[in-house]
């Protein structure tokens, strides 16, 4: 297949805005307001210059435009980005082991002791200066290896998903095909997804690169903040988001301004919240499927339909119950984690995961991981992290631990807290003097809920 | 460990009820003992779940910017009082 050797950093229209700053962000001499896409690409060529030698830069900004802002910086360097699952400070230290000649770049984030850093914080703001009259866009090879995003693994090292200029650029074109149309051609974005995560990457910053749109800075997270924030913008809207999120603002019982288009991960999305979104935001939801490797890869509308559509650009082959996904801009095929049922050519349903595999918050991850790493922690004796059946929306895993003569569950806590996802972070865990093991040292499913059950019943 | 108000000790109550947290006793909560990171070590999905028991129960929607959350969830004192402060009268 043909690609071209460079393409131009933003592919988009330069006089309108790029992106919508909701409160004065120091490093820009207080802009607030639009930003149109022209100022935008000087902002990208004088942080550029200003970013320290290195291969590699872990980019934690948290506000969405320094985010931006500093990915294309990074990229016009020939540096390529680290996206982690998480801020942790041991995340960072594991990623500068992993890729030496790395360095972070923040907006006022903790960061490891010993890393060499950049804060766009506490960067001067005259070093932004005035644009100049003409702009020119500038071309990145299509090989550059532009990002490293890291699929969140539930424990230990992270597995790379390697992003080629190309690759993203190429993702972007075919995903805007499906999440938005033309009467979103000048959209505003709110969302409440980091940047970092491929599914923010790709529904806010990749499109708002490629398309006309214009995305908020800001990353709400309570249903009055979104309600504000929506209420800023103009229309039409559209609202990037995840279930958990989703569902908080439906539950919220606020008025919300109109949203002509709603874009939500798969968790998976109820329908019942689908269909109260729907009536909510008095637009379209479409529920997208993906994974990090990949990228986005179906779609559905979830208040009116069960099945996916999955993207004409994506191939899906089976034998027996593996999928195997592929793509023409994606360098690997990736055996998908989900059980795949086709339909009918080009539709299909999810039938659950693979037994072992976990997903909670959005985020993918690992029981036989979790359980290895429980079990290296000091003054442990044994325990076990299980996923019990429970009446939340975002189901939580539970860990009984036997301690040690004189050691404390604390130290259990402190270590989940320091080497887990959030997300991950049993709750809660529980302490105990003995795993209901049979006599030939198996501790069965069976044995492990319903010991959990006689525990939590009060008995 | 500070001693709970009446109101602090319901909303204490209110926070094990809408996290499940089985292994923390409402009333052993300190008002003054960070709720987040060490303390009892909540999420930002947890801050949505309390948000949300909060605006069925006190009828208050919580507001902050993500950087301000962990103002608003301080400790239980601090939750109860911005709470209180936004009830309607």
């Amino acid at each position: 297949m043909s690609k071209e050797t460079v393409s131009a950093l933003i592919t988009r229209r330069l006089d309108s805005p790029i992106c919508h700053i909701s409160r004065p962000l120091r490093v820009l001499a207080k802009a607030q307001g639009y930003i149109s896409a022209a100022t935008f690409l000087h902002h990208v060529e004088t942080l550029s210059k200003l970013l320290p030698d290195g291969q590699y830069a872990v980019n934690l900004c948290g506000n969405r435009y320094l985010f931006m802002l500093s990915m294309c910086a990074i990229i016009l360097k020939r540096q390529t980005n680290l996206f982690p699952p998480n801020k942790n400070p041991a995340t960072q230290l594991g990623l500068a082991q992993r890729y030496p000649d790395t360095y972070v770049i923040h907006d006022g984030t903790e960061i490891a002791a010993g890393i060499e850093n950049i804060n766009l914080d506490q960067l001067p703001a005259q070093k932004f200066g005035k644009r100049a009259e003409n702009t020119v866009v500038p071309d990145i090879p299509s090989d550059h290896l532009a990002a490293i995003s890291f699929t969140s693994g539930s424990t230990g090292q992270s597995k790379p998903n390697y992003k080629s200029w190309h690759c993203l650029m190429e993702g972007a074109g075919i995903n805007s095909g499906y999440m938005l149309d033309d009467s979103l051609a000048s959209g505003q974005v709110v969302t409440t997804v980091p940047g970092q995560h491929m599914w923010g990457l790709e529904a806010t910053v990749m499109q708002a690169m490629t398309q006309d749109i214009c995305m908020s800075d800001a990353s709400p997270l309570f249903p009055k903040d979104i309600q504000a924030l929506l209420s800023q913008l103009k229309a039409p809207r559209i609202l990037v988001s995840a279930p958990v999120h989703l569902r908080a603002m439906v539950m919220s019982g606020l008025a919300f301004p109109q949203v002509e288009r709603v874009l939500c991960a798969t968790a998976p999305l109820d329908v019942e919240i689908a269909e109260k979104a729907e009536a909510c935001f008095d637009g379209e939801l479409r529920e997208i499927y993906g994974c990090s490797e990949v990228g986005s890869m179906a779609f559905r509308r979830t208040a009116k339909e069960s099945e996916w559509n999955l993207f004409s650009q994506i191939q899906m082959t089976q034998s027996g119950d593996i999928t195997i996904a592929s793509a023409d801009h994606v360098p690997e095929q990736v055996e998908m984690q989900d059980m795949i049922r086709f339909t009918s050519s080009g539709r299909f349903r999810l039938n659950g995961r693979q037994s072992d595999m976990i997903e909670i918050a959005g985020k993918r991850g690992s029981l036989k991981e979790l359980n290895a790493m429980l079990m290296k922690i000091e003054g442990l004796k044994d325990g076990i992290i299980f996923l019990p059946e429970q009446n939340r929306t975002v189901p939580r895993l539970v860990a009984l631990v036997v301690m040690e003569e004189g050691a404390s569950k604390t130290r259990v806590n402190d270590y989940f807290r320091l080497h887990l996802d959030n997300a991950f972070v049993p709750r809660p865990t529980i302490q105990v003097t003995a795993l209901p093991r049979e006599e030939n040292g198996k501790l069965p499913r069976k044995n492990v809920l319903d010991f959990y059950k006689q525990i939590s019943s009060g008995t | 460990m500070a001693d709970q108000s009446p109101a602090e000790a319901k909303m204490a109550e209110l926070i094990v009820e809408a996290l499940n947290l089985e292994d923390v006793a409402a009333a052993e909560i300190d008002p003054e003992a960070p709720l987040f990171g060490d303390g009892l070590g909540l999420d930002s999905i947890d801050a949505l779940e309390i948000a949300l028991a909060i605006s069925q129960e006190y009828d208050v929607q919580m507001q902050a910017e993500e950087e301000h959350t962990r103002e608003a969830f301080a400790t239980l004192r601090s939750l109860n009082q911005f709470v209180e402060s936004n009830q309607k009268a």
